[in-house]
């Protein structure tokens, strides 16, 4: 269990507020439509802070007007993958932006565990850091269980 | 020959002795701008006597090619074309005695790709000029050819984001209190625990450099090793503005480069390095792939006061051009200057594709950026948690808030000060993407929070009721609304 | 691990207390609890009366509208006062030959869902078929999830839906659409309503091969052909939305005209009035062209004549 105040794994807009309920991502969802961007569910067990590329669930879902659609995927990949992170990414395609604008995490594993800092002693005083996450020994989908 | 036109016989204009300037052709009524053109709004006060027109001719003159007094030798290059013209003036409204100049340089005048020669064309010489009692520089269009000349800032928010990972929220840092003082390993300590608790940059303050009580590289082992742990335990990318400003360029570029190989996103400048210092750092940080911080330092001497100086303004159309990501540009509504409605143009000028004219915010020119980067404009200075509410409707998302003594001084301790600002801001953003009006229920949302969150209901109890409301010294002669409540 | 702690170990602070349970309400009290205050607040007399004025004819098909929409806020008020639960079915089936304003409607039926609240957004999203099935093995259900995403919020029209059942081909992928629908229409009553139209024949045959499609469908409408003076009448809307009309014996003419193409094979109700209306045009263009020295008034432009009309095929006696 991670010692950070919150205990989870704080990537994305509101790890630090209870989890979101269904009724609370529509409403997330729902904000991102009105400013025209497209949803893409994304899920990993690979939490690493400098992984850029989780998984896609499904292509970015262009022209919707409506959040039970995109919720509707959100639940499925929850079926699917019961224990990974799934988060919802958001796009914007304004020029000037072109880049993600709302990300946060709407499901993860039972047992987050974290990450380890190695350290290895460079010339001098300085030292050269890595995050290791726990689970990463062991081969994919088998990370958090089954 | 009157004194107020100008004169073409070449003969008259040329003999030797001295001729005001508008009859030396540095005002030009009907002058119409060219797109190459840049455009300078100066707010003149001329001393007794002197004719408005006159006075905006002398600007415009002294800030381009004359000299006190006629010199044959002007015939000798296209003068014409190198003279700025002054062409327009009008009375700055409730203010006696104030003047609007507009005066138009053409692009030849400038050096591609320096800003140390824009400004010391533009305000090197005329404002010490006598016949003028007070001289500001007010705003500046500066065109789309000379903007290309420009690198701009080396990453950019869209960019500083993605290497972030952070999307859809603003950025929180604190600057490590006390500002100087503490030794190396101390001052981890609090990069450490600021980190941990929440936030995602700390932040060294201008002043710290390298100095008797901490040596510089003391202060980047340990600032990063407090980093890359925080970073573990958190699992996010988190930063600390390592301060790199130095006596000379080369030790800079040493100390840049030590934060390079440490691992650290971001390093940090003053503003008194001088604009070439900053090119070259910016020049530097796009090569490396490192996030460049602007701290303002000293602007508030030339910056502040409506009659003399350059509004900061200008500057942030300065540094956005020479190359910077993060730049200060004030509060509202913390210990530091800065109006509402002004403050908000400074934003506008470091995060608009296409800056438009807006007179209530001080902005007097449509500019079009031509696709430069943005700037992460930053708000440090006085503010606590319990101004989330203000501080997102004024400023949106794309902004860097700082709270250092709002984390530091946290009667629970650094970490919890630095859950408070956290939750705040979370739960901030999610009540106005659920479409709550959070001018008016943010008190409230910031209740509720606090109910499941004790060091946020502590941070309210200490500073609830702490505000800064000084009249401000530079608002908007535009403006329909007092300044900040 | 739902609500943080926050706990800062060496830190007494309060415990923090359990976050209040999310009521969890499928339909909000609107706090109406009178019919007229329904209609107040929202704006569904505007949209029936909108229906009544642009669509000529329907009877039937608007006092049925009419008696849904009244089922609809009855059925509001119950919500209301807590004594129905959940929100009604509102599946519907359109049934009647082509031009006779299925998709019209349906689309003034997404405004009326729309305005009383059991649909979030007016939309309509109407597909056929090839819009949902796809060509090989697994093409299917994506394209099939795609439309329904995209139409959640709105109403999904489906016209032809019995072409999605073709049991006398074996490789035939439509029941995999249906089978998605059957379970979006079950399971998400509250995100998307859905409208199959076509011929009232085949789609009894269709319901009888699928009576899970059809104990989902809540409403079925019959649209009648159109009567000749309604003909005329939509004809009349037409010429005047284009500022053209027929002269006195062009009338007449054209009244013998819908007399006899109504009997005719392939009558497609207002589109085939409309066909004819631009066949006329096309012989009134040519008409004048033919003289091209005469200075043309807006009466002569504007004006269809009889001989127009008389063209047409539908006049030789050829055909009995």
């Amino acid at each position: 269990m991670l010692t950070n105040p919150t205990g989870k794994v704080t990537q994305g807009q509101f790890s630090f507020l209870p989890d979101l309920t269904d009724a609370e991502i529509s409403l997330q969802i729902k904000y991102g439509l009105s400013k025209g961007y497209a949803w893409s569910v994304e899920y990993t067990d690979d939490v690493h802070p400098r992984n850029t590329y989780w998984d896609m669930y499904g292509m970015p879902m262009f022209d919707l007007h409506d959040p039970a659609g995109v919720l509707m995927e959100v639940n499925n990949c929850r079926k699917s993958f019961p224990n990974h992170y799934i988060r919802l990414m958001a796009f914007d395609s304004t020029r000037g932006v072109e880049s993600v604008a709302m990300s946060f995490i709407v499901h993860r594993p039972a047992n987050e565990t974290g990450f380890r800092l190695e350290r290895q002693e460079v010339q001098g005083r300085s030292m050269r850091y890595t995050t290791h996450g726990y689970p990463m020994d062991k081969p994919e989908n088998t990370r958090y269980g089954k | 020959m009157t004194a107020s036109t100008q004169i073409t016989d070449a003969k008259k204009r040329y003999s030797a002795g001295v001729l005001k300037y508008k009859q030396m052709g540095y005002w030009i009524a009907d002058y119409v701008p060219k797109d190459t053109d840049t455009i300078c709004l100066f707010r003149i006060t001329p001393q007794e006597g002197v004719d408005p027109e006159e006075a905006a001719a002398a600007v415009a003159g002294e800030s381009s090619t004359a000299t006190w007094t006629v010199v044959w030798t002007d015939r000798l290059s296209a003068c014409d074309s190198y003279r700025a013209k002054a062409y327009k003036v009008e009375a700055v409204p409730g203010r006696p005695g104030e003047y609007f100049a507009w005066v138009a340089y053409d692009l030849i005048l400038f050096e591609e790709g320096s800003i140390a020669n824009m400004t010391a064309s533009l305000i090197g010489n005329v404002f010490s000029f006598k016949p003028l009692k007070a001289a500001r520089l007010e705003d500046i269009r500066i065109p789309v050819a000379y903007i290309k000349t420009f690198k701009g800032p080396p990453t950019g928010l869209i960019v500083e984001r993605e290497r972030l990972d952070k999307f859809g929220r603003p950025l929180l840092g604190a600057t490590t209190k006390p500002k100087l003082g503490l030794s190396g390993r101390n001052y981890g300590r609090v990069i450490y625990e600021g980190l941990k608790g929440g936030l995602d940059f700390m932040k060294d303050d201008e002043n710290i450099n390298s100095q008797p009580f901490m040596h510089w590289r003391d202060r980047f082992l340990y600032v990063m090793d407090g980093v890359n742990k925080a970073q573990a335990v958190t699992g996010e990318v988190k930063g600390s503005y390592l301060n790199v400003t130095a006596g000379t360029m080369e030790q800079m570029y040493e100390r840049a480069e030590f934060a390079r190989d440490l691992g650290s996103v971001i390093v940090m400048v003053d503003l008194v390095i001088g604009y070439t210092a900053i090119q070259s750092m910016a020049e530097w940080c796009r090569k490396n792939d490192m996030i460049m911080h602007m701290h303002r330092a000293g602007h508030g001497t030339y910056t502040r006061q409506k009659n003399h100086g350059v509004s900061f303004r200008v500057i942030a159309k300065w540094l956005r051009l020479a190359g910077c990501d993060h730049l200060h540009t004030g509060t509202a509504v913390g210990k530091l200057e800065g109006d509402p409605m002004t403050v908000q143009g400074y934003y506008n000028v470091c995060r608009d594709s296409y800056t438009k004219t807006d007179l209530q915010r001080g902005l007097f020119f449509d500019m079009d950026w031509a696709d430069t980067k943005k700037i992460m404009p930053v708000a440090s200075g006085g503010i606590h948690a319990g101004q989330m509410h203000q501080l997102i409707d004024l400023f949106g998302d794309d902004v860097v808030l700082q709270f250092g003594g709002g984390t530091i001084g946290h009667p629970q301790g650094i970490q919890a000060g630095a859950v408070a600002n956290r939750v705040a801001l979370e739960a901030m953003v999610k009540a106005r993407n659920e479409g709550k009006n959070i001018l008016e229920e943010g008190p409230t949302i910031l209740k509720n929070a606090a109910k499941s969150c004790s060091p946020l209901q502590a941070a309210l109890d200490t500073w609830g009721d702490i505000s800064f409301n000084y009249q401000s010294t530079d608002s908007s002669d535009y403006a329909v609304t007092p300044t900040v409540a | 691990m739902n609500a943080p702690a926050y706990n800062l170990p060496g830190i007494t602070s309060a415990a923090a207390p359990k976050a209040d349970a999310v009521k969890n309400t499928a339909v909000a009290d609107t706090g109406a609890r009178t019919v007229a205050q329904v209609m107040a607040q929202t704006q569904v007399q505007q949209v029936m009366d909108a229906l009544d004025r642009d669509l000529v004819g329907l009877k039937p098909v608007k006092s049925r509208i009419r008696d849904i929409s009244a089922l609809l806020v009855i059925d509001r008020l119950r919500l209301n006062l807590g004594l129905a639960a959940q929100s009604p079915s509102l599946h519907m089936c359109f049934t009647g030959n082509p031009g006779t304003g299925k998709t019209t409607v349906a689309m003034r039926m997404a405004q009326i869902l729309h305005e009383l609240g059991y649909v979030r957004s007016g939309h309509l999203v109407a597909v056929t078929r090839d819009d949902l099935v796809g060509q090989y093995i697994g093409h299917t259900a994506p394209k099939t999830k795609e439309v329904l995403k995209k139409a959640m919020g709105g109403v999904l029209f489906i016209d032809e839906a019995y072409y999605l059942y073709r049991p006398e081909n074996e490789r035939d992928y439509g029941q995999e659409a249906i089978e998605i629908l059957l379970q979006v229409m079950e399971n998400q009553r509250d995100d998307l309503v859905v409208i199959l139209a076509g011929y009232k024949d085949r789609m009894d045959t269709f319901f009888m091969s699928n009576p899970g499609m059809n104990s989902r469908i809540a409403h079925h409408i019959d649209f009648p052909d159109y009567q000749e003076e309604e003909l005329a009448q939509i004809a009349q809307h037409m010429l005047q939305a284009q500022n053209y009309r027929f002269d006195d014996e062009a009338q007449a003419a054209f009244d013998q005209y819908l007399h006899l193409r109504k009997q005719q094979p392939h009558f497609a109700n207002a589109r085939s009035v409309r066909n004819a209306l631009e066949r006329a045009r096309l012989r009134q263009a040519s008409r004048l062209f033919a003289n091209p020295d005469k200075e043309l008034t807006a009466e002569d432009l504007s004006t269809l004549n009889a001989q127009d009309i008389l063209a047409s095929r539908v006049f030789l006696p050829t055909k009995g």
